[in-house]
This record gives C-alpha cells, structure tokens and sequence, in this order.
C-alpha cells in the first residue's frame, strides 16, 4: 500500500531500517554500518556496503615515485573502516536513533516524504580522521548520495576517495555520458565528449596489473546486468542501474576487481574470474604523471592532498523509472 | 684463413671476411622484375635449418662445418628466429646491468689501465652459448653462373660462417647485414652453409640495449647474385638549390665489373611516371653523375612525402640490361639555422616515437604486417618521426619510412650504459668505448654500417650515434666520420650531456632524456648553445601518459624547443602458453627463471605488446595534432 502524499514506507527494524516504495526498496544495517540491500524491481544491486575508497593499485608510476609506499596508510584504510555514529532524519527532522526498545513506538505503517540517514566513519589511519556518507532517499525513491571527507594535514596524499559500490554480479555492459577512453585528470585532453557504451568489463591488460578504468568528467552511467545471485529468479532479461551526476560531474571505475586485487596480481592472468560489478564513484583521482618511472611526481594540481576537505554527491536511480 | 675463437676476446676483431658495407638498393634482371618485385638475381634460404645448441663454447661439435660432418643428430630451427625463442635457450630480460650480472665477474678488455685482453673472457665462458646452424642448398639455376654472396641482414651477436667447409669470415655489430663472397667455393649442386653463432663476444658490450638478450639468426638470410657489371654501391645525394625551387642530385657508383664493355644508365621518373632526367656513362670502376639540375622540384616531407624514382641501368654493348635498380629519392634540406632545425626552411617540430623491433610472438622478428601495423598507427596518431632506438631497423623499415613521410632518427648500434651507469649515477671507471683506441675501430665500423647501408633514404633527418654510451675520443671519431661522409643530415648524441667536454665535438643538437618540463626550461633560458629535443620522453609505462601539456606547451614557448619522441612505441612482452590455463599471456622478465632481471621495465608503449593501443594513445593523438 503507497500513500500518494508519503509514498516511503519506512520500516523501523531491530537492526536495519528499511525504506520501500513503489519498485524499490532499501534496507540499512546499523551494525554493518550502511547499505546493506538496494532492489530496484526485486533485483538486488549489492553485495557488501557501499564504502569510501582511498586506494588504488599502485600504477608502474607510482612505484617508480614511491607513492604507495608514502601513502601506505591508505591501503589498510581502504580495506577496514569504523563506524562511529549513525544519524537519521525523516522528513528533514532528525529522530532519535531507532533501535529497540526506540522503535517500539514505530508500526508496520510508517510513511515519509524524505528519509536521510547519515554514517559518520572514522579512518584507520594515524592520526584517524572522519568520512561521512549520507544517503537522502526523495518521495521518488531516487537516493542522493554525498560522501565527505574531512581533511587532516597529518595524513599522506590520497591515492584516491571515492565510494565503492560492490554489485552481486557480472554486468553486461555499461553506457556512460562523459569522455572517451580511459582518462585521468592529467590524461583526459585527447578524449571526446559522448555517449559511449563499454561491452563486458574490461580491464586495462597494463603488464602488471594496476589501477585502470577511470573515466573523469561523466555526467551518467547505466550498469546493466542480466544475471542474479538469487535462486528463485530465472528471469534473464536485462535490469539497470544509473548514477547521475548532482551539480558537477563525477568520475567513475566499473571494473571486476577491487584495488586489493589488482594489487596483489603480478600478471593479468592472475586476477580471479570476475564474479562481481565493483563500481567507484570518485570525488578526488590522483593523475597518472608521464616524465618518467623511477621518481619523478604528478604535476602537483594533479595530487589528492590529505588537508583539504572532500565532498562529492550523486544520485542512484532505478533506469527502469527513467 | 683459421678462424680463432679468442676473436670473441677481443674488441679489435670485429670483421673478418666480410664485403664492405654497402648501400641497401636492391637489383633486378629488367624492369619487369622491378614492377614484380621479384628479382631473379635472390634467393631465400629462410626456413628451417640444421640445429645445434651447446651451452658451452668447448662443448660445441667443431667439424659440424665440413662438408662430411654427420648432421643426424642435429635438431630444426626455424630461421629467421631467436634461439631463446624456439626453447633452446632461456629467454631473459634485463636493462641496464649487463646480461651476466651476479654470475660472471667481467671488465671490458683494455679498461682499467689493463694493457691486453683477457683470454677466455668470452671464449672459454660458461654463459657463452652456442648455436651451430647448418643449411643445405641447391642455386636456383636463374643465380647459376654469377657471382653469388650471402647475405645475413642480422644475426646476434658473434657469428662464424664457412661454405662447403671453407672459411669465409666472422662478424660481430648484430643489427647491420654481412655478407661474404660464395662464388670461389660454390658449386652446382649441393651446398653447404654452416654458420656458428655466439651469445656473447666483446660486441655484448656495447649492445647492452634495455631490451631482451637474445642471439641467433634473426633476419633473413639471402643468396644474392651479381651479373659481370654490377652496381656495389649507390650513393643519390639530393640538394636544393635557389630557395627550396630547384634540385640538384650528385650520384655516385661504385661497379664491380669483369672485363666487358657495358653503359650505365641513369634516369629520374617523377610520380606521374614521367622522365624528367636522363643520362649514360660508360662503365668504370666508379661512374659520377654530377650536378644534374632539376627545375621546380616537388619538396618531400611529412605532410607531402614526394618521392622521385631513380633508376639506374647496366646496359651491355647489344643493349639489353644486366641488371637494373630502382631507388627512390626526395628533396628536402635539414639544417640548423640561428639555433633552431629547419626543415625546407622551416621550424621542424618532432612529434616522434622510439621504436624497438618487436613481435610479441617472435621478438625481434618482424614481419610486413607488423610494420605496415606501426606506420598506420603512426600515421592516424600525428606521430611523424620515428628514432629507431638502439639499433638499425631491417632496411624495409627505412623504405616504409621514406614513403609515408615519417622522418627517422637513424641510430647505431651501440649502447653500453652497464659500463657507466651504476646504482648512484654516472661512475664511468670501465666505460667503454670511452677514449680507447682498442675499442675506436669497432665503433667506427658500426657507424660506417649504419651510414653506408642506408644513406640513400631521404626520411633520415639524423644520424645517432648511439645510446647512453657516455662519450669520449671514440663517440667524437664517429661524430667526425658522420661529417665527413654527410653534410645533408644533422648528428645527434644525447650522452655527451654526461660529458661535457666534449660537447663541441658531439650532436648537433641538445638532447635529453627524461628531463623535466622545469629542467628543459632551464637549459633554454641560460644561453643555450645548441637547439633541444628530447630524444626519449614521456615514459608510458603501464597507465602513463599524464602531463603531456606541460611538454607540448614549450614548443609555443620556445623556438629552439623542437620537440621530442616519446618512450616507446610498443610494450616488450611476449605472448606464451600459460602453464595453467593453455591460453596464450603476456610475459615479460623474470617470467622464465631469469635473474637477474628488469621484470615488467621492457613494458613501456603507447601500444600493448599485441599492437593494440593502449588508452592513452588518443592524447598522444591529440597533443601531436596540435603542433605540426
């Protein structure tokens, strides 16, 4: 049952807090700290929560320069992460944190216009600082998404920050509006500006596996995916997702494989079977830098400092309401 | 003449027997053969040949080149390939260090204050193997009769060859053809070539190149036939005259003739297939055409590569030819005026490339496919010169060149950097060639190869002298030799930046590598001596290629910055079985057991190793579009 004048239906539960609407639905874990489940028309669009992102695999540059050893810090951060506070709002009203006995005063009938729920995250990093994401679910079930980070002079250059998305299964495809190819902040001036649909995904075959598949400057991208992980569901016609972009545009990855894992690979034939959709949503790239490789540093406009705060948003849609 | 094994010692043998090093032109019964394209006076003897590996010198079958030797339990290669290859050797790859880094202890002969060679250095080694390759063969009956030479276009790194078991010489300098006389030892019927190829001699060196160490017979292998009168040597030298308008061509033969009476003929056809020049000489040991004038010559360069075509006839007393060769030339001028290179009188902007040989299924081994490959790549990129770094091309490279505009930085074959660049910098106690005149003649053989075999080809702008070899009184004699041969084509040598007192003696240009955008700045506003470019640059290791502008934006800032050639064209890898999946993957050091090794450091192109781009090649597209 949706009420035309407050079409969320919010689920105050033990541990999660679910939100349902018409061909979607969301649930939030508190003690996993985020996202926990994304259903857009009964498919599920998450395998593990959404978490921010500090590291890529290191690129033959960065060795060369000895970033990653520099910015060590950040691979352990971007594996492991705290959960220091969970805030909610509904309705643009912050509420008392709904655990039990709190909801109790909740029902099986409870509906909002707005729902926003807020995961402070503390870095494992010395010294620590903070990461926020904030997911606001609008009466149409879009899910703004803004992701901050707070600066702190102590900590090394960032690799990268962004917010991983880990998707159950192997996409067919994704379709993009922004720049052509693979492109970094410091590689993008020989890029065109369209619409440009990727088959599969593809990793960049770099000798040794690294960091690839970055396109700055998009406004869109759809993953569309035709497989599930769920038993019941033998339904094999295609089902999308898209990001948009929310005042300015973002840059993004879709890839099988996290940074860890090309990381570890010495080869291309080393990486596992791709069994899942990791799609990065990046606030901050660090560039490729090109002098050389064995020291030489990204033109400085191109880092990712550690002192200033970062803040990017972005909106995810059911494609099929588009 | 005793072939000796201690010539692998000694860096003052480098040639024995060998012909003199010639122009690359190409000879043909009549023009019919030259429209075909097939020459009765060649023939192939690619294929497969009798094999044999030893892994140490002392281990090697002697005899194996008489013409009784008992080959039966010789294996097959394939030539042209690599021993390491064809799994008789392993593969292996390393940069700088020399190849036998952490398990031979070796200095170069003559460094060090030591006044003589070191016997068994290379000779007598446990690292120096052997690949004993026989070839038998019947002359097609169309060469029967004439003087018949074979001709290796390259073999690395130390090779031996005798025919129906008499000796006919040794060459080292791996990437230049050799060639040797058969005619007093050829008969009608079979023939027995034997050739016994080393993996080191004093040569390795000075082929330390960052790239894998190979050896084996690795381009093709030729039987060429001459007739009575033939043209051993041709030099065209084009020159423009009356401000870029006209043309003058200065053409030089040297014939080899018996005593018969013969003419040569020389014409110059223009595209439209119309004869603009036509001239004949009676033959002679040397045949001059000079100063021949052309009015409005059509300029050759990038945008424009007009060719014209030389045709040059040996015509007998009944008047049918002997031997016909085509060549084609062009005009343009390369100079340096007020600080900075001209090209027909104008700025020349380099937006080049390195380019190493290379297959990722055969090596250094590359077919016409592969490099018709490269110049359409080259071509749609706005990539319009090419450096062919550190080491001729095979010559069809240079003819492929000539025809799409792509101008060429021809460079020698030399590169010695483990012998002066160690782990805290430059530290040249042992370099070599140095100022040793033990090592001198080997050096100047080299640049007299490079120089002779491919003077004719109009896209060579410079002459290289080599890579990262320091520099002293040797690297200035070959400096000088360019100069004395050539005054059409600049010189260029970036390791006399590490040197600099012999600065004035070597390059004519500035060039570097790997400086930054910042230190190129430097140079040019502190009262530059010579024009710069940037002879390596832009290292597109794995996901590379960021900060092109800051480099691009000095040509806008700075006439005497003219450009540079990025590093490098195309990844070294090699595609092999993986031993888990059966598929094909892509290898690279350190994948076959060899140590010491560079590992992933030979991944390096604006191409993955397949020839298929990688994606940064669109900025290159882009960058190099902007400024032509």
């Amino acid at each position: 049952m949706v009420e035309k004048n407050n079409p969320l239906r919010v689920i105050y539960g033990d541990g999660t807090l679910g939100i349902d609407g018409e061909n979607f639905h969301y649930i939030f874990n508190y003690g996993r700290g985020g996202l926990e489940s994304l259903v857009f028309n009964g498919k599920e669009w998450l395998y593990r929560e959404p978490a921010p992102v500090f590291w890529r695999a290191t690129t033959d540059n960065d060795r060369g320069n000895n970033f990653s050893k520099k910015s060590i810090q950040w691979l352990g951060a971007d594996q492991f992460i705290d959960v220091k506070t969970i805030n909610v709002s509904v309705d643009g009203k912050k509420i008392k944190f709904p655990s039990a006995p709190e909801n109790n005063r909740y029902s099986n009938h409870e509906y909002a216009q707005k729902v926003s729920i807020k995961f402070t995250y503390t870095t494992l990093t010395v010294p620590s600082t903070e990461v926020t994401v904030q997911y606001t679910i609008s009466s149409d079930g879009v899910i703004n998404v803004t992701t901050h980070y707070f600066g702190n002079s102590k900590l090394p250059e960032l690799p990268t920050f962004g917010l991983r998305l880990i998707i159950p299964t192997v996409a067919d495809d994704f379709e993009y509006d922004g720049l052509s190819g693979e492109t970094y902040p410091d590689r993008m001036a020989g890029a065109t500006k369209g619409t440009y649909r990727i088959k599969g995904l593809p990793v960049t075959p770099y000798l040794v596996p690294q960091d690839c598949g970055v396109h700055m400057e998009t406004d869109r991208v759809t993953v569309t995916r035709s497989s599930v992980k769920n038993n019941a569901d033998q339904d094999k016609n295609t089902f999308s997702l898209t990001i948009k972009s929310n005042n300015k545009p973002f840059a993004f990855s879709c890839l099988p494989y996290t940074p860890e894992e090309l990381e570890n690979a010495t080869h291309q034939e080393e990486l596992p079977l791709p069994r899942k959709t990791i799609l990065t949503i990046f606030g901050a790239v660090r560039g490729v830098g090109g002098i050389d490789s064995w020291g030489s540093d990204v033109d400085n406009e191109y880092h990712v400092p550690a002192d200033k705060d970062i803040e990017f948003s972005f909106d995810i849609l059911n494609s099929a309401s588009m | 003449m005793t072939p000796k094994l201690e010539w692998l010692d000694d860096p003052e043998v480098f040639r024995v027997g060998q012909l003199p090093a010639h122009s690359d032109h190409k000879t043909y019964v009549n023009s019919a053969e030259v429209t075909n394209g097939h020459s009765s006076f060649t023939q192939s003897l690619n294929g497969n040949w009798k094999f044999h590996f030893s892994d140490l010198p002392q281990k090697r079958p002697v005899d194996f080149y008489k013409v009784d030797f008992n080959d039966t339990n010789f294996d097959t290669i394939s030539v042209p390939g690599h021993i390491e290859i064809a799994n008789f050797d392993q593969l292996h790859y390393i940069n700088t260090l020399y190849p036998w880094e952490g398990h031979e202890y070796r200095r170069p002969p003559y460094t060090l204050n030591n006044k003589q060679i070191e016997k068994g250095l290379f000779s007598t080694a446990t690292d120096n193997h052997v690949g004993s390759y026989i070839k038998h063969f019947t002359v097609d009956p169309k060469l029967r009769g004439k003087k018949i030479r074979v001709r290796f276009d390259g073999v690395e790194q130390a090779m031996y060859v005798w025919c129906n078991g008499h000796f006919l010489g040794y060459a080292e300098d791996s990437f230049t053809p050799s060639e040797f006389d058969l005619s007093p030892y050829i008969q009608n019927g079979r023939n027995k070539l034997a050739v016994e190829v080393f993996k080191h001699s004093t040569a390795s060196f000075i082929e330390d190149q960052d790239f894998f160490r190979f050896f084996g017979i690795f381009r093709d292998v030729t039987l060429l036939a001459q007739p009575q009168v033939h043209v051993e040597d041709l030099s065209i030298k084009p020159t423009l005259t009356n401000n870029f308008q006209d043309g003058k061509v200065n053409v030089n033969l040297k014939i080899q003739k018996d005593n018969i009476p013969a003419e040569i003929q020389l014409r110059i056809i223009d595209q439209s297939g119309k004869e603009i020049y036509q001239s004949k000489q009676t033959a002679d040991k040397t045949v001059n055409f000079s100063n021949i004038e052309l009015k409005n010559v059509h300029l050759y360069d990038n945008s424009d590569p007009y060719l014209y075509n030389l045709e040059i006839s040996v015509i007998q007393q009944n008047g049918k030819a002997l031997e016909v060769i085509p060549y084609n030339f062009g005009f343009r001028q390369i100079e340096i005026k007020n600080k900075v290179i001209l090209l027909n009188g104008k700025r020349l902007i380099i937006n080049g490339v390195n380019r190493h040989e290379w297959d990722a299924h055969t090596g250094r081994v590359v077919s016409e496919e592969d490099m018709q490959s490269d110049i359409k790549t080259m071509e749609e990129n706005n990539i319009n010169s090419v450096r062919t770094c550190h080491y001729p091309d095979q010559t069809r490279w240079y003819d492929l060149c000539d025809q799409h505009g792509i101008y060429m930085m021809a460079e020698n074959n030399l590169e010695s950097h483990g012998s002066w660049q160690k782990s805290d910098g430059v530290e040249p106690s042992y370099n070599v060639p140095g100022s040793l005149p033990e090592w001198k003649e080997a050096v100047l053989d080299r640049a007299q190869n490079n120089y002779e075999l491919l003077k004719n080809h109009t896209s060579i702008i410079f002459w290289s002298l080599g890579n990262e070899s320091y520099a002293g009184d040797d690297i200035a004699a070959m400096q000088k030799y360019y100069k004395s041969v050539d005054n059409s084509r600049l010189v260029h040598y970036e390791g006399v930046v590490h040197n600099r007192q012999y600065e004035d003696q070597i390059s004519d240009v500035e060039s570097r590598m790997y400086d930054s955008p910042q230190a190129i700045k430097e140079y040019l506003e502190n009262d530059p001596k010579k024009p710069v470019i940037l002879c390596e640059y832009m290292h597109s290791m794995g996901n590379s290629l960021g900060g092109f502008k800051d480099y691009m934006d000095l040509i806008d800032q700075y006439e005497m910055y003219q450009g540079g050639f990025i590093w490098d064209f195309i990844d070294q890898a090699l595609l092999i079985k993986d031993e888990v999946t059966g598929q094909e993957v892509m290898r690279y050091g350190g994948d076959f057991d060899d140590r010491v090794s560079d590992y992933e450091f030979s991944g390096d192109g604006i191409l993955f190793a397949d020839r298929t781009p990688k994606p940064g090649l669109q900025e290159v597209k882009y960058y190099y579009g902007r400024k032509k």
